[in-house]
């Protein structure tokens, strides 16, 4: 007797365990799977607020301002979307922007642009979106340094002013084409209670413009429900997935694997080896697979010992393997760097210039880097095999770059190996990223791989002002938020200046090169690789339609105008 | 009685005291990490470019809003005040969420987990040890090896062999995460399988240790025991077996209470590396996050309640020793 019950408890526990493995599957009805699209990559943490002009908004908020923290036009619309394929602005809830004289930019809203609760969305709360900029310091609120007034002329109608001290057209147009527009009749009142009030606002229901609403969230995903009342229905169609869910991984690997097999439909994430996945695809069929969006600088600290010779920077720039960085630590996904601030593919190649690269550039040339070194700094190697220079500085740096950013790490790596390859010693530190970041900001490093502006309407003006221009910034010890290095230059400033309110696209493309050419003899950054704006992949096991780089019918972003495309399969 | 509750009241002081100095080092500790948590909130909200002078706006307001641009003195004050009102302050990293919903979201998993998985281990690891040491022989030598090597494995090493083998090489059970990303949370059949399957594994490495740490311990205690003279006295004067075996088992159990008891009081923070080896969502999870991201007042809030639990614990098992047992006051009060 006491046997049988035995037998039949464990015989019971045995397919309990098996049930409770195998029945999941089959009890777990989701979302209808050809109306669900999953996307994945921009969220890491539960989402705590929907608020876009605090810190760390969760998807598809992201920060305002950030095009590639958000998702635009899910939610919140911007004016416009900027494409980086070709340059052009899409029109979303504005029509057409022009200016009518050199400082005044009118922007024309469509017709019958609504709220999700129903209210007109008018030129009014545009003017007050950009104003909010102004009353408080947020993320967006540099568009102030350049801009006079935001006023809206009527209902459709908004001007926008530039400072005629400094007019800076691409950049102003760069936050018209990226901050969403939010709805003064909800938060009006919060601003006028203060900054605080305004950043802990949580906006976890938020009312928006676009064609999609949050419909739940939790530390596990976030799902959004499409709005069918939506006011660019008959305008621009309406977007074809019924429910966007972004599940939330805790690491890479969980959200690759889950790319790999179907369960993620579209992903920015840095996947190893795309080209291996079954059923991936990416911008391009071919290497380097993605449009390149930033180019990682190591920044020189020009003031450090050693490094405040040009010719150092010189020889270290030479010794770099920028092909093998390209290969190994970009998966392939960049091609060699080039010593230029100007992205050579996108909406940037009409500024950058081969010619002036080959002729005051640099590229890997071990030889010529030994040849700097002896030759023109006169500097003996020492026993460890470590140059010295005469006046007996060792060649001896320090790189730093986060933990846990792993192609920045191996990138370094191999900026190490070469370095010493030719006789300059680089070693490797990755401390946690609030340190790097303290650092970067209080000029504490000899060498630190770093971002700087990515490409959008103002780049590469964005770019050789982080990098080149020392206006504002203050000495070493104390924070700076550009020009790491502290680098400077008399010329620079002029032709800045010269660029931000340049009529013709020669015109830039000259003003640019000279920039690229302070750039290339000064060395003050040495460019690593190339890296996407974001990881742009797709999985066609579900949905398809994406559009690709024979397909292009919207650029590799994650931009609401994609959704339009995408069909269940 | 007043011995009673001069011991109580003594307790209580040293609790007090050791709470006090908890608090300092929570507040102390994580401003010893280098770099600035603002710094790393900026960086993240700038990126768009269009920086100068309006970056040191939004990077003053930080400040001033998180109350760094205080002198130290002056934030330990603030902190104090704040938590003896029972707040633990806005997170950095999950800004604007307060610490204390943070900590009230995690808690419930960090719980789930582990009071089964101390409770269970700790019932069925007495039981088997006391079989063991009363059958002894072939069963006993089987148990008593088998529970050695199992409780010798450190918990997060058998978390990653049970992630290898039942979720890699014979995938049954889910990789990762509380329960499956395409499901939300609700009463249906459906999701309460996925939830106990992504539940299994993270369980499993806690309790199989936990059955072999109590096993092995409940089984020496219980020999000792059944060697002890009343035993034999007891079976002298013809006492049933049953009984004697209740009396064994009850003096075997005072170690084990303390134990029990303590453990409870570790649950908060001790489950931390299984949960980081399944990202499984609970406290542990939270404050690996809060300290990688130099969140200081998500770390203090964390480890504030950890140091609490524990306190606490110890303090009931200290109050409940002064109870059960006069010995232990006795000695306490230094009357012997």
């Amino acid at each position: 007797m006491k046997r049988t019950w035995r037998t039949t408890a464990f015989l019971g526990m045995v397919v309990l365990a098996v049930a409770v493995a195998g029945a999941a599957p089959a009890f777990a009805q989701g979302l209808p799977r050809n109306q669900t699209l999953y996307i994945a990559g921009f969220q890491w943490g539960p989402a705590n607020h929907f608020n876009p002009l605090a810190p760390n908004a969760a998807w598809p908020v992201g920060g305002n301002g950030n095009p590639d923290q958000q998702a635009p036009g899910y939610v919140y619309e911007s004016l416009f979307l900027y494409n980086i394929v070709d340059g052009r602005f899409e029109p979303l809830l504005a029509r057409e922007m022009k200016w009518v004289d050199a400082t005044t930019l009118r922007i024309q809203l469509q017709p019958g642009t609504r709220w999700q609760d129903g209210k007109a969305l008018t030129a009014r709360d545009v003017a007050f979106t950009f104003q909010l900029a102004e009353r408080f310091a947020l993320g967006y609120s540099s568009f102030w340094q350049y801009v006079k007034s935001v006023k809206a002329v009527d209902d459709r109608t908004v001007e926008i002013a530039l400072d005629p001290a400094k007019p800076n057209r691409p950049l102003v147009e760069q936050y018209v084409a990226t901050v969403m527009i939010l709805p003064q009749h909800i938060w009006g009142p919060l601003a006028d209670k203060g900054r605080a009030e305004l950043m802990q606002f949580t906006n976890l229901k938020p009312v928006g413009s676009g064609p999609y609403q949050v419909q739940s969230y939790s530390a596990e995903r976030i799902v959004l429900q499409r709005f069918e009342g939506y006011w660019g229905k008959s305008l621009y169609g309406m977007p074809t997935p019924k429910y966007l869910v972004h599940p939330i991984f805790k690491s890479n690997d969980a959200g690759n694997l889950a790319l790999k097999q179907g369960d993620v439909d579209w992903s920015q994430q840095f996947v190893p080896q795309v080209w291996t996945l079954h059923n991936v695809q990416t911008w391009y069929d071919k290497e380097p697979y993605y449009i390149p969006g930033s180019i990682p600088l190591m920044i020189i600290n020009v003031h450090k010992k050693g490094l405040d010779n040009v010719q150092v920077r010189r020889a270290l720039a030479y010794s770099i393997d920028y092909a093998l960085i390209a290969r190994t630590a970009m998966s392939r996904y960049s091609e060699p760097a080039k010593s230029s601030l100007i992205l050579p593919t996108g909406v940037e190649s009409q500024y950058f210039d081969e010619q002036l690269v080959e002729q005051y550039g640099w590229k890997h040339d071990p030889k010529k880097a030994v040849q700097i070194l002896e030759q023109e700094l006169k500097a003996k190697k020492g026993p460890d095999g470590i140059y010295v220079l005469p006046d007996g500085t060792r060649l001896s740096f320090t790189v730093q770059t986060p933990y846990g950013w792993t192609d920045w790490m191996a990138a370094l790596q191999v900026v190490s190996q070469s370095a010493k390859q030719v006789g300059i010693e680089v070693r490797t530190d990755f401390p946690q990223a609030p340190i790097v970041s303290t650092n970067v900001q209080n000029g504490n490093f000899d060498l630190v791989l770093w971002y700087v502006s990515q490409v959008g309407a103002a780049s590469p003006w964005t770019r050789f002002r982080d990098v080149l221009d020392d206006r504002g910034v203050p000495p070493i010890g104390q924070q700076a938020f550009q020009n790491y290095g502290r680098f400077s230059h008399p010329d620079v400033a002029g032709l800045l200046d010269r660029a931000a309110s340049a009529g013709s696209p020669e015109q830039l493309k000259e003003i640019y090169g000279q920039l690229d050419r302070i750039f290339m003899e000064n060395v003050p950054a040495i460019p690593l690789m190339y890296r996407p704006l974001l990881f742009y992949e797709f999985n066609t096991t579900h949905w398809t339609g994406f559009p690709t780089s024979q397909d292009p019918k919207a650029p590799p972003m994650f931009y609401i105008s994609v959704l339009r495309l995408v069909r269940p399969k | 009685m007043t011995y009673l509750r001069r011991y109580i009241v003594s307790k209580a002081l040293w609790y007090a005291l050791a709470f006090v100095v908890a608090m300092g080092l929570n507040f102390l500790l994580p401003r010893l990490i280098p770099g600035n948590p603002v710094d790393a909130l900026i960086a993240q909200y700038l990126r768009s470019g269009g920086q100068g002078e309006a970056a040191s706006r939004v990077y003053q307001a930080f400040l001033q809003e998180f109350g760094l641009d205080e002198p130290m003195g002056q934030q330990f004050v603030t902190y104090v005040g704040n938590v003896l009102r029972g707040n633990l302050g806005t997170s950095f990293s999950f800004y604007p969420a307060r610490v204390t919903d943070l900590i009230a979201q995690a808690l419930p998993w960090t719980v789930a987990l582990q009071l089964p998985a101390i409770l269970i281990g700790w019932i069925l690891g007495n039981l088997l040890g006391a079989l063991a040491a009363y059958k002894g022989g072939k069963f006993d030598r089987t148990l008593f090896v088998g529970a050695l090597a199992v409780s010798s494995i450190p918990y997060y090493a058998m978390a990653i062999l049970l992630l290898y083998f039942l979720a890699v090489v014979v995938p049954v059970f889910p990789v990762a995460g509380g329960y499956s990303f395409g499901l939300s949370p609700n009463l249906s059949v459906g999701f309460i399988v996925d939830l106990i399957q992504h539940y299994t594994l993270p369980f499993l490495s806690l309790v199989l240790i936990a059955i072999g740490g109590q096993a092995v311990g409940m089984r020496s205690m219980a020999i000792y025991e059944l060697g002890a003279d009343y035993v034999n006295y007891a079976s002298g004067m013809g006492v049933k077996e049953n009984t004697i075996l209740r009396y064994v088992f009850r003096n075997a159990m005072l170690p084990q209470v303390t134990g029990l008891a303590l453990s409870l009081g570790t649950m908060v923070g001790g489950a931390l590396i299984t949960e980081l080896v399944f990202s499984y969502p609970g406290i542990g999870y939270l404050l690996f996050n809060a300290i990688s991201l130099n969140d200081y007042p998500l770390i203090q809030g964390v480890t504030l309640f950890i140091a609490t639990a524990v306190l606490l614990a110890n303090f009931l098992v200290d109050l409940a020793y002064g109870f059960i047992d006069p010995r232990i006051r006795a000695v306490q009060m230094g009357e012997r």
